[in-house]
């Protein structure tokens, strides 16, 4: 045990490692573990335990949960460790609720602050400490309270804590792409970062980005495939070097980012060719991770715009690897000629024999993927092969759910490529047949659809058509027929062959109507309830088709007694459609007709929604002096349920915690608000038809009722689960309608039946005007849910005001908890929030524009190239490499520039490819930069310029 | 992205989970069965991959690896490449390597927190942070130095402290930090104070 260097543990813990290694039962190994909590529960809760000596009950409790016990009752502890001094135990209670907790769990608040303080710590490792937890435990709601530090540590010193705040950054924008989006510059900007793997880091989020929006950024594509020969070049530190190649791993990340740029983009790619072409010829392919970035490069190549030369390679590149002994490599050369088919179908006949080898592989892997290829590259000629191996695939293995997508894959392909209906019968009967459970139900439905409109078309089709589609159907009642011997039917299945028998079964004169029924009622008495139900409806259709036809029906004896069986089942659904069927033997042949018509399964139902056929009957009632009816909407909990649905739709946001406390009504309020605007006008002639006669067991709330029904249990707005629905009126909630309505309602208490219209007018109002919402409840509810998106929508020019300020009213939110009003305050937001959302802005808009820098990279790059062409760079690569980053940022902070001309080629490189670049005030930012540059007299003279001689050589 | 990492042994224990989108406990321990279930079931000399979507969903891949008695396993999504998942993961245990000299499973048990600290810094929120070996070992490195020196270090240094002849021979500025920091830790205030103050005193400034 000479390992437990700087981390020591204590010999109680090794004796319990020891004795659950030794335990001979899972039985024996939980009772050590059980033992083992009741300790830990003792110590930890004992106050006098020491804080070493709490830190390793913490770690042997982390180990008690991997085992698969609860350590609940010890995440307390460990977030009490997160607040200690000490880095030892601070990092150990990190770990701890990292692994232990979720990220809505409760106690994450309790650690939120603790995080806030240590990402302002001195000591980096506390910073990288609290990084690691942000990157694990804040959600989307928490996200506000570190972001401004976490931005901040961008820049950090120590390139370690650069690395984790990129992660962290990333990860806040996976989890809430909208709370990040204005710091998205950041990412480019630590492309250009001293330290490579800060670079590396950075590419993580780019490539996520990159992904969900090609278009922003293929300004980049041009520094990418710069980086990416940087790197092919070996000028990364040789720290990065792995198995003799060049970080690797970066120049993965960065083909699968080209790959993303280059796809569907002729000019993008174009640029890309050379480099890709080299990395492919430099790979080392006797090496795993050589061929790992040779996988890569054949991705790239497939998804770029195509060239023959590098796709030529790329065939070569997967011939070795599927002649290769590897399955690893077959099964890259699967994947890989999968991809590429797509672009060069014949490419795979070349490896036929390579592909039917993996096809039989004992390796499952391989197979499946070989699979993969297959049906990807089915075709008609060649999808009576395929299906079957798919089919005897399916059925040798016991995955269900890869037999499930196997089954559906079966599905697709023989409905795409069927070469004739006796095929396809045949591939849908074997797949019913071993997976029909498994089979999507929709596949069912899409089959009988499929029978249907196929024999549906008869009509109007030529006359082989007719011919072939009937004798299609004709084949299928027989094969079902057969089939239906069988002792046991999947139900999915099942429910195809009674559908079928019931309506084609006598449809072309072959068998008898009591030939079928006969056999139906056999399978019915075979199979339990529930697939009776659907040889029942299969009974019911053929006896209304025969009766309909006029034919004299007998019913037969045994499906007399199947009906009687139902009539006293305990299943309602099979006692209803027996007395169905039993109805129907009543009905003449006509009414049979109407309600049963032959082969209508494709024809649409047209359904009068609106009822119009009972309006006569709805007038004569009222008329009678019957109630008119109220839509359940308008009935009850109008505002309180409008209200929930509208902040849905429009913020998300308000699931956030509230920090602040409820708060009171203020009858105050209305007098902000003009009267005018509440009282809705435009919608009052719609009501006086309906609503007078109303019984209203509850008056309208007047603003004296509200305060006290705070305390009451809140029952209205709730619909009452049981009875009839009431109609109680809706109190005042917290939310934002409802504060103005009583308003509206403040200033006239009149009686319950004057008032209550316009209760209704106006929530009724709030529903429907969802979208025009007056500017005083958009800026209540911006003051009490931290603004909404609509009030975003609704300012453009301020937008980036305002959702900063968002930022810094959650932020005073929960530094302020105990000030409730803060929040209700109406109209204009107290300006104290909008101090403190300056500085956030200040901090979150980089005082060098990264696009800037971006360009000064570029032109400085193209520029030097062609001078320095003489000069032999003797320096050791790697100093270059990093001297070359700092070169660059500093050039772009300063912006020394040699020739202004230069510059505005740069500029004019760069500028169409990104519309962002020219932002108002950097133009004049640099020029001032320039101008200062000059004054001091700093010349470019040689930052090294024969560095970049071979860059673009 | 990387959905998670396990480490068990050839019986199916696990001796480090990690996911990268929370799983509860219960959740883990099946995840682990069945993946064990699946490793259990393949032959040797097959490719290091499994699919396994069933499990967690369309596209999710499987690496896995044997290093003597434990299984490494990776799982990740479309977005990883698979080889260089398993060099990734080679690059995971000849850190294990370089922080434990001849890693074994033991040492993975009785250190699994530490073993937690070398995989946070080679994967953060499920992306690939540092792949380079060495700056792994050498952060990891970095936060060990920093834990507290054992007791009888301590002693050893205060006893270096307090011999005048030694200090005299030894660069002033290591031994001034040194013995901050064991100040620190420890508070053996008075010895090394007093030391300090001496040392401002005189002209060794």
């Amino acid at each position: 045990m000479g390992s437990q260097g700087g981390f020591g543990q204590s010999k109680e813990f090794l004796d319990l490692i020891k004795s659950i290694g030794e335990s001979r039962s899972k039985a024996e190994e939980d009772r050590i573990v059980l033992r083992e909590v009741e300790t830990l529960k003792v110590r930890l809760n004992d106050p006098n335990t020491p804080k070493y000596k709490l830190k390793e009950y913490i770690i042997r409790l982390l180990y008690v949960e991997m085992l698969g016990h609860d350590a609940s009752f010890g995440y307390i502890h460990a977030v009490k460790m997160t607040h200690d001094e000490n880095l030892l135990l601070k990092r150990t209670g990190y770990l701890a609720v990292t692994l232990f907790l979720n990220e809505d769990h409760d106690l994450i608040i309790l650690i939120v602050n603790t995080i806030q303080k240590d990402l302002k710590s001195d000591n980096f490792l506390v910073v990288c400490a609290a990084l690691n937890a942000v990157c694990r435990l804040i959600n989307e709601e928490t996200i506000p309270a570190v972001l401004p530090q976490v931005v901040d540590l961008l820049g950090h010193q120590k390139e370690a804590v650069r690395k984790k705040a990129v992660m962290a950054l990333h990860r806040f924008s996976q989890k809430a792409p909208g709370s990040v989006s204005h710091l998205v510059s950041n990412f480019r900007k630590k492309l250009c970062d001293n330290d490579p793997g800060v670079m590396g880091a950075a590419l993580c989020p780019l490539f996520d980005l990159i992904n969900a929006d090609v278009d922003k950024y293929k300004d980049l594509a041009v520094s990418f495939v710069n980086i990416l020969k940087q790197v092919a070049e070996r000028r990364l530190p040789k720290s990065y070097d792995y198995h003799q190649m060049p970080a690797p791993f970066i120049q993965i990340k960065l083909l699968k980012i080209l790959s993303l740029l280059g796809t569907g983009d002729k000019k993008a790619s174009e640029q890309m060719y050379t480099i890709v072409g080299d990395i492919m010829r430099k790979c080392d392919s006797t090496s795993n991770i050589g061929n790992a970035i040779l996988y890569e490069s054949i991705c790239c190549v497939s998804s770029l715009h195509p060239n023959p030369k590098l796709l030529e390679a790329a065939a070569d590149a997967i011939a070795k690897f599927l002649k290769s002994d590897s399955h690893n490599l077959k099964y890259l050369g699967i994947d890989a000629l999968t991809r590429l088919i797509k672009i060069n179908p014949e490419i795979a006949e070349q490896h036929q024999l390579a592909v039917i080898d993996c096809l039989e592989d004992p390796d499952d892997t391989l197979k499946r993927k070989t699979f993969d290829l297959l049906y990807k590259m089915t075709s008609s000629s060649n999808v009576e092969v395929i299906v079957d191996r798919m089919i005897e695939y399916m059925i040798s293995i016991n995955d269900s759910h890869y037999k499930t997508e196997i089954a559906s894959r079966c599905v697709e392909l023989a409905e795409q490529f069927a070469p004739n209906n006796q095929w396809f019968i045949q591939t849908m009967n074997k797949v019913f047949e071993h997976a029909a459970d498994l089979v999507n139900a929709k596949v069912a439905h899409n089959l009988m659809k499929l029978i249907a409109e196929g024999f549906g078309e008869d009509d109007d089709t030529a006359d082989s058509q007719l011919r072939s589609s009937a004798g299609f159907v004709a084949i299928r009642v027989e094969s079902y027929l057969r089939i239906m011997g069988e002792p046991k039917l999947p139900s999915a299945f099942l429910q195809v062959i009674c559908w079928v028998l019931g309506e084609y079964g006598i449809a072309d004169g072959k068998y008898s109507a009591s030939y079928i029924i006969g056999k139906l009622c056999d399978v019915a008495e075979a199979h339990p309830d529930d697939d009776t139900v659907k040889v029942v409806t299969g009974i019911m259709k053929i006896y209304s088709f025969e009766i309909a036809s006029g034919n004299p029906v007998d019913l037969l004896p045994e499906c007399q007694s199947l009906i009687e069986e139902m009539l006293a089942s305990h299943s309602t659904d099979l006692q209803q459609r027996a007395y169905e069927l039993q109805s129907i033997f009543t009905l003449d042949a006509r009414a049979v007709k109407k309600i049963m018509p032959m082969d209508s399964t494709c024809d649409d139902i047209e359904i009068d929604k609106n009822l119009s056929f009972l309006d006569g009957y709805v007038q004569q009632a009222i008329e009678n002096g019957a109630q008119p009816y109220i839509p359940e909407s308008e009935r009850l909990g109008i505002s309180s349920i409008s209200d929930f649905r509208s902040h849905d739709v429009h913020e998300p946001s308000t699931h956030a915690l509230r920090f602040e406390a409820y708060e009171l009504p203020k009858p105050s309020l209305p007098h902000n608000i003009p009267p005018v605007l509440a009282s809705s006008t435009e919608l009052v002639p719609v009501e006086p038809s309906y609503v007078i006669d109303i019984p209203h067991p509850t008056s309208a709330p007047s603003a004296s009722d509200t305060g006290s029904s705070e305390l009451k249990l809140r029952l209205d707005g709730v619909q009452k689960k049981w009875g009839r629905p009431t109609y109680s009126s809706p109190a005042p909630s917290s939310s934002s309608t409802d504060l103005v309505k009583v308003q509206n309602e403040a200033p006239r208490p009149d009686s319950a039946s004057s008032s209550k219209p316009k209760t209704r007018d106006s929530s009724y109002d709030s529903r429907k005007q969802q979208t025009e919402i007056p500017p005083e409840k958009q800026r209540l509810a911006a003051s009490l849910f931290g603004g909404s998106s609509k009030s975003e929508g609704r300012q453009p020019p301020s937008q980036k005001n305002s959702k900063t300020q968002n930022h810094t009213s959650d932020k005073s939110r929960s530094s302020k908890a105990s000030a409730p009003d803060t929040a209700v305050k109406p109209s204009q937001p107290p300006p104290d929030l909008l101090d403190l959302g300056e500085p956030s802005i200040a901090s979150s808009v980089p005082s060098v524009d990264p696009f800037k820098q971006f360009e000064g990279l570029f032109d400085f790059t193209q520029e030097t190239t062609p001078a320095s062409t003489g000069g032999v760079d003797g320096a050791s690569k790697d100093s270059d490499f990093t001297s070359l980053f700092a070169d660059m940022s500093l050039s772009a902070q300063s912006n020394i520039d040699p020739n202004p001309e230069s510059n505005g080629l740069g500029g004019s490189k760069v500028e169409p490819t990104s519309p962002q670049l020219n932002k108002g005030p950097n133009l004049k930012e640099a020029l001032e930069k320039d101008a200062l540059v000059r004054q001091v007299g700093v010349t470019p003279s040689g930052q090294n310029p024969n560095l970049f001689k071979d860059l673009l050589g | 992205m990387i959905r998670g990492v396990i480490i068990m042994n050839d019986q199916g224990k696990p001796r480090l989970i990690k996911f990268y989108e929370f799983q509860p406990p219960e959740k883990q321990q099946e995840l682990v069965r069945s993946i064990y279930r699946v490793l259990c079931s393949r032959a040797e000399n097959v490719s290091n991959f499994v699919k396994v979507d069933s499990l967690f969903g369309p596209d999710v891949r499987l690496v896995y690896k044997t290093f003597a008695t434990l299984y490494f396993v990776f799982i990740f999504d479309k977005s990883e490449n698979e080889l260089a998942m398993i060099d990734l993961m080679q690059v995971f245990v000849e850190t294990l390597n370089k922080c434990f000299r001849e890693v074994c499973e033991l040492d993975i048990v009785f250190n699994f927190y530490k073993v937690h600290t070398i995989l946070d810094e080679i994967i953060l929120g499920g992306q690939v942070l540092e792949t380079s070996s060495e700056e792994v070992a050498s952060a990891v490195d970095a936060i060990s130095r920093s834990l507290p020196l054992p007791l009888s270090l301590c002693a050893y240094v205060c006893a270096l402290v307090s011999s005048c002849e030694w200090v005299l021979r030894c660069n002033r500025h290591i031994l001034v930090q040194l013995s901050l920091r064991v100040g620190k830790e420890w508070q053996f205030h008075d010895s090394i104070y007093s030391w300090l103050a001496e040392m401002i005193a005189t002209e060794l400034w």
